[in-house]
Protein backbone atom coordinates (compact mmCIF):
# COMPACT_ATOMS: atom_id res chain seq x y z
CA UNK A 1 0.00 0.00 0.00
CA UNK A 2 1.56 3.31 -1.05
CA UNK A 3 1.30 6.71 1.13
CA UNK A 4 -0.86 7.75 -1.27
CA UNK A 5 -3.47 5.02 -0.07
CA UNK A 6 -3.19 4.98 3.36
CA UNK A 7 -3.90 8.90 2.87
CA UNK A 8 -7.18 8.59 1.36
CA UNK A 9 -8.17 5.69 3.51
CA UNK A 10 -7.59 7.79 6.49
CA UNK A 11 -10.09 10.65 5.11
CA UNK A 12 -13.51 9.23 5.00
CA UNK A 13 -15.44 9.85 2.17
CA UNK A 14 -17.56 12.82 2.81
CA UNK A 15 -21.09 13.49 2.45
CA UNK A 16 -22.34 16.96 2.40
CA UNK A 17 -23.61 17.67 5.43
CA UNK A 18 -27.77 18.92 5.47
CA UNK A 19 -27.81 19.80 9.30
CA UNK A 20 -31.89 19.61 10.21
CA UNK A 21 -33.69 22.54 11.70
CA UNK A 22 -34.50 22.82 15.24
CA UNK A 23 -36.04 24.68 17.20
CA UNK A 24 -34.91 25.49 20.69
CA UNK A 25 -33.37 28.21 23.29
CA UNK A 26 -29.85 28.01 22.14
CA UNK A 27 -30.63 28.03 18.47
CA UNK A 28 -32.97 31.14 18.90
CA UNK A 29 -29.35 32.45 20.87
CA UNK A 30 -27.39 31.94 17.89
CA UNK A 31 -29.68 33.18 15.36
CA UNK A 32 -29.95 36.50 17.38
CA UNK A 33 -26.32 35.98 17.16
CA UNK A 34 -26.02 35.93 13.77
CA UNK A 35 -28.16 38.65 13.06
CA UNK A 36 -26.66 40.68 15.75
CA UNK A 37 -23.19 40.28 14.19
CA UNK A 38 -24.22 40.28 10.26
CA UNK A 39 -26.12 43.55 11.44
CA UNK A 40 -22.80 45.50 12.91
CA UNK A 41 -20.56 43.98 9.95
CA UNK A 42 -22.85 45.02 7.10
CA UNK A 43 -24.19 48.51 9.02
CA UNK A 44 -20.94 50.02 10.50
CA UNK A 45 -19.20 51.36 7.20
CA UNK A 46 -22.55 53.18 6.45
CA UNK A 47 -22.26 55.19 9.88
CA UNK A 48 -21.24 58.75 9.62
CA UNK A 49 -19.30 60.33 12.04
CA UNK A 50 -18.41 64.21 12.33
CA UNK A 51 -19.19 64.76 8.55
CA UNK A 52 -17.22 61.34 7.43
CA UNK A 53 -17.50 57.50 7.72
CA UNK A 54 -16.94 56.56 11.48
CA UNK A 55 -15.05 53.42 11.08
CA UNK A 56 -12.55 53.65 7.97
CA UNK A 57 -9.08 52.12 7.48
CA UNK A 58 -7.74 54.12 5.14
CA UNK A 59 -4.44 52.50 4.16
CA UNK A 60 -4.32 54.57 0.94
CA UNK A 61 -3.65 57.71 3.57
CA UNK A 62 -2.57 55.44 6.44
CA UNK A 63 -4.76 56.63 9.30
CA UNK A 64 -7.69 54.74 11.36
CA UNK A 65 -10.68 56.40 11.98
CA UNK A 66 -13.04 54.87 14.92
CA UNK A 67 -15.32 57.01 15.59
CA UNK A 68 -13.86 60.09 17.33
CA UNK A 69 -10.07 59.11 17.40
CA UNK A 70 -7.58 58.91 14.44
CA UNK A 71 -5.02 56.43 14.74
CA UNK A 72 -1.84 57.24 12.79
CA UNK A 73 0.98 54.81 12.35
CA UNK A 74 3.00 55.96 15.59
CA UNK A 75 0.15 54.78 17.57
CA UNK A 76 0.93 51.20 16.35
CA UNK A 77 1.08 50.12 19.81
CA UNK A 78 -2.38 49.99 20.35
CA UNK A 79 -3.24 47.88 16.82
CA UNK A 80 -1.04 45.49 18.71
CA UNK A 81 -2.36 45.55 22.44
CA UNK A 82 -5.91 45.41 20.79
CA UNK A 83 -4.81 42.05 18.91
CA UNK A 84 -3.19 41.12 22.32
CA UNK A 85 -6.65 42.01 24.29
CA UNK A 86 -8.52 39.95 21.28
CA UNK A 87 -6.15 36.31 21.81
CA UNK A 88 -6.27 37.27 25.63
CA UNK A 89 -10.59 37.19 25.52
CA UNK A 90 -10.62 34.58 22.89
CA UNK A 91 -8.36 32.55 26.45
CA UNK A 92 -10.34 33.80 28.79
CA UNK A 93 -13.90 32.62 27.10
CA UNK A 94 -12.72 29.46 26.30
CA UNK A 95 -11.50 28.49 29.59
CA UNK A 96 -14.91 29.44 31.05
CA UNK A 97 -16.96 28.10 28.69
CA UNK A 98 -15.58 26.63 26.03
CA UNK A 99 -16.04 26.77 22.34
CA UNK A 100 -18.32 29.79 22.71
CA UNK A 101 -16.63 31.58 19.78
CA UNK A 102 -16.97 28.56 17.85
CA UNK A 103 -20.76 28.35 18.13
CA UNK A 104 -21.63 31.92 18.23
CA UNK A 105 -19.41 34.75 17.29
CA UNK A 106 -16.79 32.72 14.72
CA UNK A 107 -17.20 34.19 10.79
CA UNK A 108 -17.50 30.94 9.98
CA UNK A 109 -20.15 29.69 11.41
CA UNK A 110 -22.27 33.18 11.54
CA UNK A 111 -21.45 33.19 7.60
CA UNK A 112 -22.31 29.16 7.13
CA UNK A 113 -25.21 30.24 9.19
CA UNK A 114 -26.98 32.62 6.85
CA UNK A 115 -25.71 30.39 3.50
CA UNK A 116 -27.75 27.88 4.95
CA UNK A 117 -30.68 30.01 5.37
CA UNK A 118 -30.24 30.84 1.71
CA UNK A 119 -30.25 26.93 1.38
CA UNK A 120 -33.33 26.40 3.16
CA UNK A 121 -35.48 29.08 1.55
CA UNK A 122 -34.61 27.96 -2.20
CA UNK A 123 -33.73 24.21 -1.71
CA UNK A 124 -36.17 23.92 0.81
CA UNK A 125 -35.59 21.47 4.53
CA UNK A 126 -33.43 18.90 4.92
CA UNK A 127 -35.14 15.77 3.87
CA UNK A 128 -36.13 18.05 0.26
CA UNK A 129 -32.56 18.73 -0.24
CA UNK A 130 -31.53 15.48 0.42
CA UNK A 131 -33.73 14.07 -2.21
CA UNK A 132 -32.63 16.76 -4.23
CA UNK A 133 -28.98 15.85 -4.43
CA UNK A 134 -29.79 12.76 -5.51
CA UNK A 135 -32.31 13.94 -8.34
CA UNK A 136 -31.31 14.08 -11.81
CA UNK A 137 -30.75 17.68 -13.29
CA UNK A 138 -34.83 18.23 -13.79
CA UNK A 139 -36.08 21.52 -14.85
CA UNK A 140 -37.06 22.14 -10.91
CA UNK A 141 -33.66 21.51 -9.62
CA UNK A 142 -31.88 23.41 -12.25
CA UNK A 143 -33.99 26.60 -10.85
CA UNK A 144 -33.59 25.42 -7.50
CA UNK A 145 -29.76 25.23 -7.45
CA UNK A 146 -29.59 28.70 -9.63
CA UNK A 147 -31.69 30.79 -7.71
CA UNK A 148 -29.77 29.32 -4.53
CA UNK A 149 -26.50 30.26 -6.30
CA UNK A 150 -27.83 33.88 -7.22
CA UNK A 151 -28.82 34.30 -4.15
CA UNK A 152 -25.37 33.34 -2.58
CA UNK A 153 -23.26 35.37 -5.40
CA UNK A 154 -25.02 38.38 -4.49
CA UNK A 155 -24.94 38.29 -0.81
CA UNK A 156 -20.97 36.96 -1.36
CA UNK A 157 -20.56 39.99 -3.61
CA UNK A 158 -22.47 42.45 -0.77
CA UNK A 159 -19.87 41.05 1.54
CA UNK A 160 -16.84 41.93 -0.50
CA UNK A 161 -18.11 45.14 -1.39
CA UNK A 162 -18.51 45.60 2.71
CA UNK A 163 -15.24 44.91 3.25
CA UNK A 164 -13.50 46.76 1.09
CA UNK A 165 -15.80 49.96 2.20
CA UNK A 166 -14.11 49.82 6.01
CA UNK A 167 -10.71 50.36 3.83
CA UNK A 168 -12.22 52.91 1.50
CA UNK A 169 -14.87 55.24 2.08
CA UNK A 170 -17.98 52.76 1.24
CA UNK A 171 -19.86 55.47 -0.40
CA UNK A 172 -17.51 56.77 -2.87
CA UNK A 173 -16.78 52.85 -3.24
CA UNK A 174 -20.69 52.54 -4.14
CA UNK A 175 -20.70 55.24 -6.82
CA UNK A 176 -17.55 53.43 -7.92
CA UNK A 177 -19.01 50.58 -8.12
CA UNK A 178 -22.26 51.70 -9.95
CA UNK A 179 -20.06 53.65 -13.14
CA UNK A 180 -17.68 50.74 -12.89
CA UNK A 181 -14.67 52.96 -12.16
CA UNK A 182 -12.81 51.57 -9.21
CA UNK A 183 -9.28 50.94 -9.24
CA UNK A 184 -7.71 47.81 -9.76
CA UNK A 185 -7.06 46.44 -6.32
CA UNK A 186 -10.32 47.66 -5.13
CA UNK A 187 -11.97 45.47 -7.93
CA UNK A 188 -9.18 42.82 -6.69
CA UNK A 189 -10.21 42.85 -3.36
CA UNK A 190 -13.58 42.62 -3.38
CA UNK A 191 -13.63 40.01 -5.75
CA UNK A 192 -11.26 38.04 -3.84
CA UNK A 193 -12.65 38.50 -0.89
CA UNK A 194 -16.40 37.67 -2.33
CA UNK A 195 -14.80 34.14 -3.54
CA UNK A 196 -13.83 33.60 -0.06
CA UNK A 197 -16.86 34.23 1.37
CA UNK A 198 -18.66 32.17 -1.35
CA UNK A 199 -16.18 29.24 -0.84
CA UNK A 200 -15.93 29.12 2.53
CA UNK A 201 -19.46 29.59 3.64
CA UNK A 202 -20.86 27.66 0.43
CA UNK A 203 -19.31 25.22 0.35
CA UNK A 204 -16.28 23.93 2.82
CA UNK A 205 -18.21 24.97 5.93
CA UNK A 206 -17.62 22.50 8.69
CA UNK A 207 -14.16 21.33 7.04
CA UNK A 208 -12.73 25.07 7.76
CA UNK A 209 -13.10 24.04 11.47
CA UNK A 210 -12.25 20.05 11.13
CA UNK A 211 -9.60 20.85 8.77
CA UNK A 212 -8.50 24.22 8.96
CA UNK A 213 -8.74 25.64 11.71
CA UNK A 214 -5.85 26.21 14.35
CA UNK A 215 -7.83 27.29 17.40
CA UNK A 216 -9.56 23.97 17.00
CA UNK A 217 -6.62 21.81 17.73
CA UNK A 218 -5.36 24.39 20.34
CA UNK A 219 -8.11 25.53 22.06
CA UNK A 220 -7.62 21.99 24.27
CA UNK A 221 -4.43 23.53 26.03
CA UNK A 222 -7.20 26.06 27.43
CA UNK A 223 -9.73 23.53 28.50
CA UNK A 224 -9.79 22.08 31.93
CA UNK A 225 -12.72 19.72 33.44
CA UNK A 226 -14.41 22.68 35.30
CA UNK A 227 -14.90 24.35 31.21
CA UNK A 228 -18.51 24.01 29.38
CA UNK A 229 -19.08 21.27 27.49
CA UNK A 230 -21.45 19.61 25.61
CA UNK A 231 -22.62 16.57 26.91
CA UNK A 232 -24.77 13.45 26.48
CA UNK A 233 -25.11 11.94 30.05
CA UNK A 234 -24.84 8.37 28.94
CA UNK A 235 -25.66 7.22 32.45
CA UNK A 236 -28.81 8.52 32.09
CA UNK A 237 -29.08 7.87 28.31
CA UNK A 238 -28.02 4.74 28.15
CA UNK A 239 -28.72 1.55 26.73
CA UNK A 240 -30.55 3.51 23.89
CA UNK A 241 -33.25 1.91 22.27
CA UNK A 242 -36.78 2.84 20.23
CA UNK A 243 -39.69 2.75 22.08
CA UNK A 244 -43.39 3.75 22.07
CA UNK A 245 -44.21 6.99 23.88
CA UNK A 246 -46.53 4.76 26.66
CA UNK A 247 -43.85 1.89 27.46
CA UNK A 248 -42.27 2.48 30.86
CA UNK A 249 -38.58 2.19 29.87
CA UNK A 250 -37.34 0.85 33.06
CA UNK A 251 -39.41 -1.75 32.40
CA UNK A 252 -37.93 -2.70 29.44
CA UNK A 253 -34.36 -1.88 30.70
CA UNK A 254 -33.90 1.23 28.31
CA UNK A 255 -32.32 4.41 29.11
CA UNK A 256 -33.44 8.02 28.33
CA UNK A 257 -31.93 8.16 25.03
CA UNK A 258 -34.80 6.93 22.21
CA UNK A 259 -32.27 6.86 19.74
CA UNK A 260 -33.94 9.14 17.17
CA UNK A 261 -30.84 10.02 15.84
CA UNK A 262 -32.10 13.89 15.34
CA UNK A 263 -28.68 15.01 17.30
CA UNK A 264 -26.92 13.69 14.82
CA UNK A 265 -29.56 14.69 12.41
CA UNK A 266 -29.09 18.43 13.67
CA UNK A 267 -25.29 18.64 13.88
CA UNK A 268 -23.86 20.65 11.22
CA UNK A 269 -20.12 19.00 11.50
CA UNK A 270 -22.15 15.69 11.52
CA UNK A 271 -21.02 13.81 14.61
CA UNK A 272 -22.30 11.69 17.45
CA UNK A 273 -22.29 13.04 20.49
CA UNK A 274 -22.88 10.51 22.28
CA UNK A 275 -19.67 9.42 21.30
CA UNK A 276 -18.13 11.74 24.07
CA UNK A 277 -16.52 15.48 23.05
CA UNK A 278 -14.71 15.78 19.89
CA UNK A 279 -12.64 18.09 18.77
CA UNK A 280 -15.19 18.32 15.91
CA UNK A 281 -17.67 19.48 18.01
CA UNK A 282 -18.58 23.73 17.65
CA UNK A 283 -20.52 23.54 20.31
CA UNK A 284 -23.03 25.28 18.60
CA UNK A 285 -25.63 23.35 21.22
CA UNK A 286 -28.27 22.79 18.02
CA UNK A 287 -28.37 18.72 19.66
CA UNK A 288 -28.79 20.26 22.86
CA UNK A 289 -32.35 21.89 21.46
CA UNK A 290 -33.01 18.71 19.28
CA UNK A 291 -32.67 16.19 22.35
CA UNK A 292 -34.51 18.90 24.57
CA UNK A 293 -37.61 19.02 21.81
CA UNK A 294 -37.52 15.40 22.22
CA UNK A 295 -37.24 14.61 25.60
CA UNK A 296 -40.34 17.03 25.83
CA UNK A 297 -42.31 14.91 23.70
CA UNK A 298 -41.61 11.79 25.51
CA UNK A 299 -42.62 13.52 28.79
CA UNK A 300 -39.49 12.89 30.19
CA UNK A 301 -36.54 15.31 31.58
CA UNK A 302 -35.09 17.83 29.33
CA UNK A 303 -30.79 18.15 29.71
CA UNK A 304 -29.77 14.62 28.47
CA UNK A 305 -27.55 16.26 26.35
CA UNK A 306 -26.85 19.67 28.03
CA UNK A 307 -24.05 22.36 28.66
CA UNK A 308 -21.79 20.92 31.59
CA UNK A 309 -18.60 20.14 32.94
CA UNK A 310 -16.23 17.36 33.11
CA UNK A 311 -16.23 17.55 36.56
CA UNK A 312 -20.03 17.60 36.86
CA UNK A 313 -21.07 14.92 34.55
CA UNK A 314 -18.68 12.86 37.15
CA UNK A 315 -20.39 14.16 39.59
CA UNK A 316 -17.72 16.36 41.62
CA UNK A 317 -18.16 19.83 42.27
CA UNK A 318 -18.35 22.41 39.44
CA UNK A 319 -15.72 25.14 39.83
CA UNK A 320 -15.70 28.69 38.23
CA UNK A 321 -13.06 30.71 39.47
CA UNK A 322 -10.21 28.85 38.27
CA UNK A 323 -6.24 30.02 38.43
CA UNK A 324 -6.56 29.74 35.04
CA UNK A 325 -9.61 31.96 35.10
CA UNK A 326 -8.24 34.44 37.40
CA UNK A 327 -4.74 34.79 35.53
CA UNK A 328 -6.80 35.41 31.82
CA UNK A 329 -9.20 37.44 33.56
CA UNK A 330 -6.48 39.92 35.43
CA UNK A 331 -3.96 39.91 32.57
CA UNK A 332 -7.31 41.12 30.60
CA UNK A 333 -8.55 43.55 33.16
CA UNK A 334 -4.67 44.92 33.64
CA UNK A 335 -4.55 45.43 29.55
CA UNK A 336 -8.07 47.11 29.30
CA UNK A 337 -7.98 49.16 31.46
CA UNK A 338 -4.53 50.63 30.69
CA UNK A 339 -5.57 50.78 26.99
CA UNK A 340 -8.27 53.22 27.89
CA UNK A 341 -6.37 54.90 30.34
CA UNK A 342 -4.15 55.51 27.41
CA UNK A 343 -6.43 56.54 25.02
CA UNK A 344 -8.30 59.05 27.68
CA UNK A 345 -4.56 60.99 28.26
CA UNK A 346 -4.33 60.68 24.25
CA UNK A 347 -3.15 64.29 22.66
CA UNK A 348 -3.95 64.64 18.61
CA UNK A 349 -0.02 65.86 18.78
CA UNK A 350 3.05 63.90 18.83
CA UNK A 351 6.46 65.58 18.44
CA UNK A 352 10.55 63.54 17.79
CA UNK A 353 13.36 66.00 19.14
CA UNK A 354 16.38 64.93 17.51
CA UNK A 355 19.74 66.85 18.20
CA UNK A 356 22.21 68.12 15.72
CA UNK A 357 24.91 65.36 14.81
CA UNK A 358 27.87 67.27 13.37
CA UNK A 359 28.16 70.14 15.96
CA UNK A 360 27.60 69.13 19.78
CA UNK A 361 27.76 72.72 20.71
CA UNK A 362 28.57 75.94 19.39
CA UNK A 363 29.80 78.88 21.52
CA UNK A 364 27.27 82.39 20.55
CA UNK A 365 29.13 84.41 22.47
CA UNK A 366 31.60 84.25 25.59
CA UNK A 367 28.03 83.96 28.00
CA UNK A 368 25.83 81.56 25.44
CA UNK A 369 25.70 78.44 24.34
CA UNK A 370 23.83 76.65 21.55
CA UNK A 371 22.84 73.27 20.79
CA UNK A 372 20.70 73.17 17.61
CA UNK A 373 17.78 70.77 17.48
CA UNK A 374 15.49 69.78 14.45
CA UNK A 375 11.63 69.14 15.70
CA UNK A 376 9.54 66.99 13.87
CA UNK A 377 6.25 67.68 14.29
CA UNK A 378 3.35 65.57 13.54
CA UNK A 379 -0.68 67.19 14.01
CA UNK A 380 -2.59 64.17 14.80
CA UNK A 381 -6.05 65.84 14.89
CA UNK A 382 -8.36 66.72 12.66
CA UNK A 383 -7.52 70.61 12.10
CA UNK A 384 -4.68 72.30 10.83
CA UNK A 385 -3.01 73.93 14.64
CA UNK A 386 -0.40 76.57 15.22
CA UNK A 387 1.93 75.42 17.65
CA UNK A 388 4.15 77.49 19.69
CA UNK A 389 7.72 76.20 21.40
CA UNK A 390 9.21 76.97 24.56
CA UNK A 391 12.01 75.25 27.14
CA UNK A 392 12.47 75.23 30.04
CA UNK A 393 14.25 73.35 33.05
CA UNK A 394 17.68 75.11 33.01
CA UNK A 395 17.86 78.72 34.21
CA UNK A 396 18.28 81.16 31.73
CA UNK A 397 17.33 78.70 28.75
CA UNK A 398 15.94 80.20 25.32
CA UNK A 399 14.56 78.86 22.19
CA UNK A 400 15.04 80.65 19.57
CA UNK A 401 12.36 79.31 16.11
CA UNK A 402 12.26 80.82 13.14
CA UNK A 403 8.45 81.70 13.31
CA UNK A 404 7.06 81.98 16.45
CA UNK A 405 4.00 80.34 15.31
CA UNK A 406 4.59 77.27 13.36
CA UNK A 407 1.33 75.54 11.13
CA UNK A 408 1.29 72.39 10.74
CA UNK A 409 -1.99 71.29 8.30
CA UNK A 410 -4.25 68.09 9.62
CA UNK A 411 -2.56 65.19 9.70
CA UNK A 412 0.50 66.33 8.68
CA UNK A 413 3.71 66.72 9.98
CA UNK A 414 6.55 69.20 9.66
CA UNK A 415 10.10 69.98 10.65
CA UNK A 416 11.45 72.98 12.36
CA UNK A 417 14.75 73.65 13.31
CA UNK A 418 15.22 75.14 16.98
CA UNK A 419 18.35 76.69 18.21
CA UNK A 420 18.23 76.34 22.24
CA UNK A 421 20.65 78.30 23.96
CA UNK A 422 21.79 78.32 27.35
CA UNK A 423 24.11 81.01 29.19
CA UNK A 424 27.49 79.62 29.91
CA UNK A 425 27.34 79.83 33.84
CA UNK A 426 24.65 77.99 33.65
CA UNK A 427 26.29 75.22 32.18
CA UNK A 428 26.62 71.93 34.67
CA UNK A 429 28.39 68.92 32.69
CA UNK A 430 27.59 67.16 29.70
CA UNK A 431 23.48 66.34 28.45
CA UNK A 432 21.72 68.67 30.90
CA UNK A 433 17.99 67.62 30.55
CA UNK A 434 15.71 70.04 29.65
CA UNK A 435 11.93 70.20 28.57
CA UNK A 436 10.59 70.84 25.20
CA UNK A 437 7.00 71.98 25.35
CA UNK A 438 5.04 72.19 22.09
CA UNK A 439 1.90 73.73 22.28
CA UNK A 440 -1.42 74.79 20.44
CA UNK A 441 -2.16 78.32 20.22
CA UNK A 442 -5.83 77.02 19.07
CA UNK A 443 -6.32 74.54 22.05
CA UNK A 444 -3.37 74.82 24.77
CA UNK A 445 -4.78 71.40 26.17
CA UNK A 446 -3.35 69.99 23.19
CA UNK A 447 0.46 70.40 24.08
CA UNK A 448 3.04 67.86 23.79
CA UNK A 449 5.89 67.81 26.32
CA UNK A 450 9.63 66.37 25.64
CA UNK A 451 12.46 65.81 27.32
CA UNK A 452 16.05 66.62 25.45
CA UNK A 453 19.90 66.98 26.53
CA UNK A 454 21.99 70.25 26.49
CA UNK A 455 25.31 69.69 25.74
CA UNK A 456 28.13 72.39 26.53
CA UNK A 457 32.00 72.59 27.24
CA UNK A 458 33.37 69.97 29.93
CA UNK A 459 35.08 73.28 31.93
CA UNK B 1 -13.18 5.47 -10.31
CA UNK B 2 -16.18 4.89 -8.00
CA UNK B 3 -18.26 7.19 -6.00
CA UNK B 4 -16.23 6.98 -2.34
CA UNK B 5 -12.89 7.54 -4.19
CA UNK B 6 -13.36 10.25 -6.12
CA UNK B 7 -14.91 12.05 -3.16
CA UNK B 8 -11.68 10.85 -0.77
CA UNK B 9 -10.20 12.08 -2.96
CA UNK B 10 -11.54 15.18 -3.29
CA UNK B 11 -11.28 15.52 0.76
CA UNK B 12 -7.80 14.82 0.44
CA UNK B 13 -7.19 17.58 -1.68
CA UNK B 14 -9.16 19.87 1.21
CA UNK B 15 -6.87 18.50 3.44
CA UNK B 16 -3.74 19.57 1.20
CA UNK B 17 -5.05 23.28 0.44
CA UNK B 18 -6.46 23.14 4.71
CA UNK B 19 -2.97 22.37 5.82
CA UNK B 20 -1.19 24.60 3.62
CA UNK B 21 -3.08 27.90 2.09
CA UNK B 22 -5.12 28.68 5.39
CA UNK B 23 -2.36 28.92 7.84
CA UNK B 24 -0.06 30.72 5.35
CA UNK B 25 -2.86 33.07 4.30
CA UNK B 26 -3.73 33.38 8.84
CA UNK B 27 0.36 34.61 8.85
CA UNK B 28 0.40 36.47 5.89
CA UNK B 29 -2.73 38.44 7.58
CA UNK B 30 -0.87 39.19 10.76
CA UNK B 31 2.82 40.02 9.01
CA UNK B 32 1.08 42.12 6.82
CA UNK B 33 0.01 44.26 9.89
CA UNK B 34 3.19 44.17 11.68
CA UNK B 35 5.53 44.86 8.19
CA UNK B 36 3.18 47.80 6.96
CA UNK B 37 2.16 49.43 10.48
CA UNK B 38 5.66 50.28 10.65
CA UNK B 39 6.62 50.53 6.86
CA UNK B 40 5.37 52.96 4.55
CA UNK B 41 4.73 50.98 1.27
CA UNK B 42 5.40 54.50 -0.87
CA UNK B 43 8.46 54.96 0.91
CA UNK B 44 9.91 51.90 0.36
CA UNK B 45 9.00 51.81 -3.41
CA UNK B 46 10.41 55.51 -3.63
CA UNK B 47 14.04 54.11 -2.22
CA UNK B 48 13.88 50.98 -3.82
CA UNK B 49 11.95 50.91 -7.23
CA UNK B 50 11.75 54.72 -8.03
CA UNK B 51 10.75 54.16 -11.69
CA UNK B 52 7.97 52.00 -10.88
CA UNK B 53 4.48 53.57 -10.16
CA UNK B 54 2.91 51.50 -7.49
CA UNK B 55 0.09 52.96 -5.38
CA UNK B 56 0.15 52.38 -1.38
CA UNK B 57 -2.77 50.10 -1.62
CA UNK B 58 -1.00 48.05 -4.47
CA UNK B 59 1.82 48.17 -1.95
CA UNK B 60 -0.23 46.35 0.91
CA UNK B 61 -1.43 43.98 -1.77
CA UNK B 62 1.97 42.69 -3.38
CA UNK B 63 3.59 42.52 0.25
CA UNK B 64 0.39 40.46 1.37
CA UNK B 65 0.45 38.30 -0.98
CA UNK B 66 4.48 38.20 -1.30
CA UNK B 67 4.03 36.88 2.98
CA UNK B 68 1.44 34.75 1.58
CA UNK B 69 3.69 32.69 -0.91
CA UNK B 70 6.35 32.48 1.38
CA UNK B 71 4.34 31.25 4.04
CA UNK B 72 2.74 28.84 1.44
CA UNK B 73 5.98 27.47 0.22
CA UNK B 74 6.97 26.52 3.57
CA UNK B 75 3.99 24.74 4.44
CA UNK B 76 4.00 22.60 1.14
CA UNK B 77 7.67 21.95 2.03
CA UNK B 78 6.27 20.67 5.47
CA UNK B 79 3.64 18.63 3.87
CA UNK B 80 5.89 17.28 1.49
CA UNK B 81 8.26 16.21 4.41
CA UNK B 82 5.48 14.59 6.53
CA UNK B 83 4.22 12.91 3.89
CA UNK B 84 7.56 11.20 3.19
CA UNK B 85 7.90 10.64 6.55
CA UNK B 86 4.83 8.53 6.38
CA UNK B 87 6.27 6.28 3.79
CA UNK B 88 8.56 4.93 5.93
CA UNK B 89 6.58 3.96 8.99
Amino acid sequence: MTGQDQQSDMYAAREKIHPREVDGTFQRLRHLAVVVLLGIYYGLPWLQWDGRQAVLFDLPSRQFHLFALTFWPQDFIYLALLLIIAALSLFFFTALAGRLWCGYACPQTVWTEAFIWMERLTEGKRQKRLKLDQSPWTREKILRRGSKHLLWIVFALFTGFTFVGYFTPILDLGQGVLTLSLGFWEWFWLLFYSLATWGNAGFLREQVCIYMCPYARFQSAMFDRNTLIISYDEERGEPRGGRSRKADPKAQGLGDCIDCNLCVQACPTGIDIREGLQYECIACAACIDACNGVMDKMDYPRGLIRYSTENAMAGKPARILRPRVVIYAVLLLTILSGVTYSLSQRVPLSAEVLADRNVVYREVDWSTIENVFTVRILNKDRVAHDYAIRVDGIEGIAAQVRDDRIRVEAGSTDSVVVRVQVPRDQIDGPGQPFRLILESLQDPDIRNVNTARFNGPRD
Amino acid sequence: MSQATHESRQQHLIQRYGTTLWPSFLIAGIASIAFFGNIDPETLQVQTLPDWNISRLGGYTIGFFMFWAVGLTSSVLSLALRGAGNQEQ
